[in-house]
């Protein structure tokens, strides 16, 4: 391993590798960091199929999709360092510096001439989307289900109410299904779905799963587990309307009521915050205007609805970066 | 005038002469009826309190305010039966943790009884953790007492126990210029208090010099240097450990249900774990405080809680503020609350709160959108705070007496009880001088039967067994000693797997999430525990031989899975 690289990628997800092979198609030196033990990113407990359509025109499972970019990245000679976390990234003169730390090297420091984030995203959590009563374990976000039930093989309850409609709250729904537990119903403030079409008809409908629109849990009740939820109608205006209040009993409530971009690891560059997307300002090549070099993709760019537009955002950002590191090295 | 008379008195000017009545019970005055509000047992009790009786007992009950059932949990062993200590602390919370620890001075056995699975589970850790200046406070009260005294002692007892504790200072702004006026007046009260520092008038220029975010609207401020802020319950553990560490024990899981009584004594306290033998109990229940005299039929005082909610902010909105900003309610002759206010917590987060209200229950820390709204109207302070920023809110119940001040005796009734009760805010602030007027108590006690003696060897600073690694450096050297300081699980907080590992070997056993979260912050960053609280499992799963579903959110009622999946 060297400590200059032409491109270093941070994060090997979909995103990321996609922009490393086409950063070294073109020349570039590359290096991707992971900070799970494998590439792939969320793809690797995303078990159910969909994924490629638009790429590949075949139905993949997320495991298969990122199962090629990983051959790709290992054919074309990638260096991938996984098990490691970034700490600390700035901008010096011209390059970009790192301090890294992993159990096998330590603390240890890297620089790079271009820098590509595709760190992905976070999901919403009950408090960020300001749920009140009673704070009892069995609150879930979907991808926190997800893992449990895909990677680890645990339940994380038997009777489930899912609030929000996004995809993988619908992914969800379907797989608690199959896996014996009871899905009450997803509950969804606005007035359509936010997921889409094909997983409400896959996903509920096929299942019989009711989907109650303009409605939301207005309150958690239970003290140690989760023993039921109040659910309320909202107006136009999103306001609780009085008198329309159940109680759903459920031992489980699993959110999927949206996806921030993760970009905390910016915090220390002069970069721009996009109100609307929660990512950073770039311009069409994926690259900031405020520091040049740095570029994102990915799901930490803006949230996509499909994985093969997120390898695409990727493929534009890795070329750029490598056209930037070529010109640097000028 | 009679006091019986005026309590009546007062009861028949709010409307409830007729529902209410009010008798004598000892020296305290003792409250019966039946009314239709809350709000109006509150009234009631209120007007009873400070008639020249010992204390409330409001027993009035309220139209659909049924009984409340109190968690307990018992683990089912009787390790404790037929065990004897020269001191038993009902309540594992500041109070109870900071008595142990002056306690652990001397040559005598000391146990804290906690009901929950952890210590400073209400009140200790649902607060905003501020080391008051001890300017709110009536001159003359507890509160006062024991604020300004405690607020001193604040510095030796983080440096030795080895919590953090900043004093950033309190800012109570002005809205209009009126309030300059007022500035003579809270000079007076500080002095009378004996408040520290130089507290002093800010101009608005100042104001924006000190604090560029404020909103433009302010018009000065009162500076009150003294003011300080730490982890509440980081400080409660810390000290728990040191007592430990000088020889205390700490029980977990263990609500006591019963004392046993001889000849004016209580002998023996039962609890689920066993009935275990006693030289002096000291009652440090927190809001059961109450409910723990009547055991020992020594019910002077009655508790309401009132309940408050707060709300934390993102760690990154910490850079924006450094002073505590508090609205000047403070001045408010009858305020039963200083207002809250806008606090840079020692994490670096912003916290804004508490609001203050009175309800019935003991132990209900649910929180509400109404309330929440209110929370969020302090952001009005800050123009570079926004409720995007939320990443979490809570409430805790401040056990509140009618008097509204602290309870800090001897029982009068029974010879080895004493009493550490109705300790609301400033009570953080207060722990360490009341500690030590509730140990002097207790050794007066016991050194009536025999000799106590100060032990040699006491160590005052607390040798740390597991803390979270703040800088880069600082990581690099402890990769040097055990790669897993390198093997990052909380990515929001930066905390490695040994960290973790650590937490779960400290001297307090701990196999919770919550557990782990509240002595290294594993869990409470932005994204919540998302991504981290699988692999937090693992580690208390691989290191305490605990199955995966056994694992609790927040000790035993709280599994966080259901079983495995097909």
């Amino acid at each position: 391993m060297k400590n200059v690289y032409d491109v270093i990628v941070i994060g090997a997800g979909p995103a990321g590798m996609a922009s490393a092979l086409t950063a070294r198609e073109k020349g570039s030196s590359v290096l991707i960091i992971e900070r799970e033990d494998r590439p792939g990113g969320i793809l690797n407990q995303c078990i159910h199929d969909g994924f490629g359509l638009v790429k590949f025109n075949e139905k993949l499972t997320g495991p298969e999709y990122a199962d090629r970019y990983v051959r790709w990245i290992d054919e074309a000679g990638i260096e991938i360092l996984t098990s490691t976390f970034l700490l600390e990234l700035i901008k010096d003169e011209d390059e970009f510096r790192m301090k890294l730390v992993s159990a096998e090297k330590g603390v240890f420091s890297l620089r790079g001439k271009a820098v590509v984030v595709s760190t992905g995203c976070r999901e919403r959590s009950d408090r960020q989307i300001f749920i009140h009563g009673d704070r009892p374990a069995g609150i879930f976000t979907a991808g926190q289900a997800q893992a449990f039930i895909n990677r680890m093989g645990y339940m994380p309850g038997r009777r489930a109410v899912i609030l929000g409609s996004g995809d993988i709250g619908l992914i969800m729904a379907r797989r608690l299904t199959l896996e014996g537990a009871e899905v009450e119903g997803v509950y969804e403030i606005q007035s359509r779905p936010s997921g889409l079409q094909r997983n409400i008809s896959q996903c509920l409908n096929d299942f019989s799963i009711p989907l109650h629109l303009g409605r939301t849990v207005s309150r958690v009740i239970g003290k140690g587990r989760i023993e039921a939820v109040e659910v309320v109608s909202v107006d136009e205006r999103m306001n609780p309307v009085k008198g329309t209040e159940a109680i759903v009993p459920c031992d489980c409530l699993i959110l999927s009521v949206g996806l921030i971009p993760e970009i905390d690891i910016l915090k220390d560059l002069p970069v721009v915050k996009d109100g609307k997307t929660g990512g950073i300002v770039t311009d069409d090549r994926m690259e900031s205007p405020q520091v040049p070099g740095l570029f994102s993709c990915g799901n930490a760019h803006h949230v996509y609805d499909l994985v093969d537009y997120v390898s695409e955002s990727g493929e534009i950002a890795g070329s750029a970066a490598s056209e930037f590191a070529r010109e640097a090295a000028i | 005038m009679n006091k019986l008379k005026k309590v009546t008195k007062e009861l028949a000017k709010l409307g409830l002469g007729g529902d209410v009545q009010a008798s004598e019970f000892r020296k305290s005055v003792r409250l019966t009826g039946h009314v239709g509000s809350w709000d109006e047992k509150v009234a009631a009790g209120f007007a009873a309190a400070n008639r020249g009786y010992k204390g409330v007992l409001n027993d009035i009950t309220v139209e659909g305010v049924g009984e409340e059932k109190i968690y307990r949990y018992d683990p089912g062993d009787r390790d404790l039966e037929g065990r004897y200590f020269d001191v038993l602390i009902i309540g594992g919370g500041i109070i109870g943790c900071a008595t142990a620890r002056e306690l652990a001075r001397y040559d005598i056995s000391i146990a804290i009884l906690e009901k929950e699975e952890d210590l400073a589970m209400q009140t200790s850790s649902r607060n905003d953790g501020m080391i008051h200046p001890g300017f709110a406070a009536h001159p003359g009260s507890k509160k006062a007492h024991y604020n300004i005294l405690g607020n001193r002692m604040y510095t030796k007892w983080a440096e030795e126990l080895g919590f953090e504790l900043k004093r950033p200072g309190s800012l109570v702004l002005f809205p209009s210029r009126l309030e300059k006026y007022l500035v003579p007046l809270m000079k007076m009260r500080a002095r009378k208090n004996g408040v520290d520092g130089h507290y002093r008038y800010i101009s608005r220029k100042k104001v924006f010099e000190m604090e560029p975010n404020v909103t433009e609207d302010q018009q000065g401020a009162f500076f009150l240097p003294s003011a300080g802020i730490i982890s509440p319950y980081k400080a409660t553990i810390a000290m728990a450990e040191n007592a430990l560490q000088n020889g205390a024990d700490v029980f977990l899981n263990c609500f006591v249900e019963s004392f046993e009584m001889d000849g004016g004594r209580i002998a023996s306290v039962r609890i689920g774990r066993g009935t275990v033998k006693c030289g002096a109990v000291i009652n440090c229940a927190g809001n059961f405080a109450d409910i723990i005299a009547e055991l020992a039929d020594d019910r002077f005082f009655s508790l309401h809680g009132r309940k408050g909610t707060e709300c934390i902010l993102d760690r990154n909105t910490g850079l924006t503020q450094h002073s505590i900003l508090s609205m000047p309610r403070l001045i408010q002759r009858k305020s039963k609350t200083k207002g809250g206010g806008v606090v840079p917590c020692i994490e670096g987060n912003i916290l804004l709160g508490p609001t203050a209200e009175e309800q019935p229950w003991r132990e209900d820390f649910s929180t509400d959108r109404g309330h929440f709204q209110e929370l969020l109207q302090k952001l009005d302070l800050n123009t570079k705070l926004s409720g995007s920023s939320v990443i979490t809110y809570f409430s805790g119940i401040r056990p509140a007496s009618w008097e509204e001040d602290f309870i800090i005796e001897p029982s009068e009734r029974v010879a080895n009880l004493v009493h550490g009760a109705a300790i609301q805010s400033p009570g953080v602030a207060s722990a360490p001088a009341i500690a030590v007027d509730l140990a002097k108590m207790t050794v007066d006690i016991l050194s009536k039967d025999k000799t106590v003696e100060e032990k040699t060897g006491f160590n005052p600073r607390r040798t740390v067994s597991y803390h979270q690694i703040e800088t880069v450096e600082e990581r690099r050297e402890m990769v040097g000693k055990n790669p897993l300081y390198g093997n990052i699980i909380c990515r929001c907080e930066t905390i490695s797997e040994q960290e973790i590992r650590d937490v779960l070997r400290g001297p307090i056993p701990v196999n919770s999430l919550d557990g782990v979260k509240r002595r290294i912050r594993a869990g409470a960053g932005r994204c919540h525990g998302g991504f981290c609280t699988p692999k937090i499992m693992e580690i208390i799963s691989d290191e305490l031989g605990i199955p995966m579903v056994e694992i609790t959110r927040k000790g035993d009622s709280s599994p966080v899975l259901s079983g495995e999946a097909k």
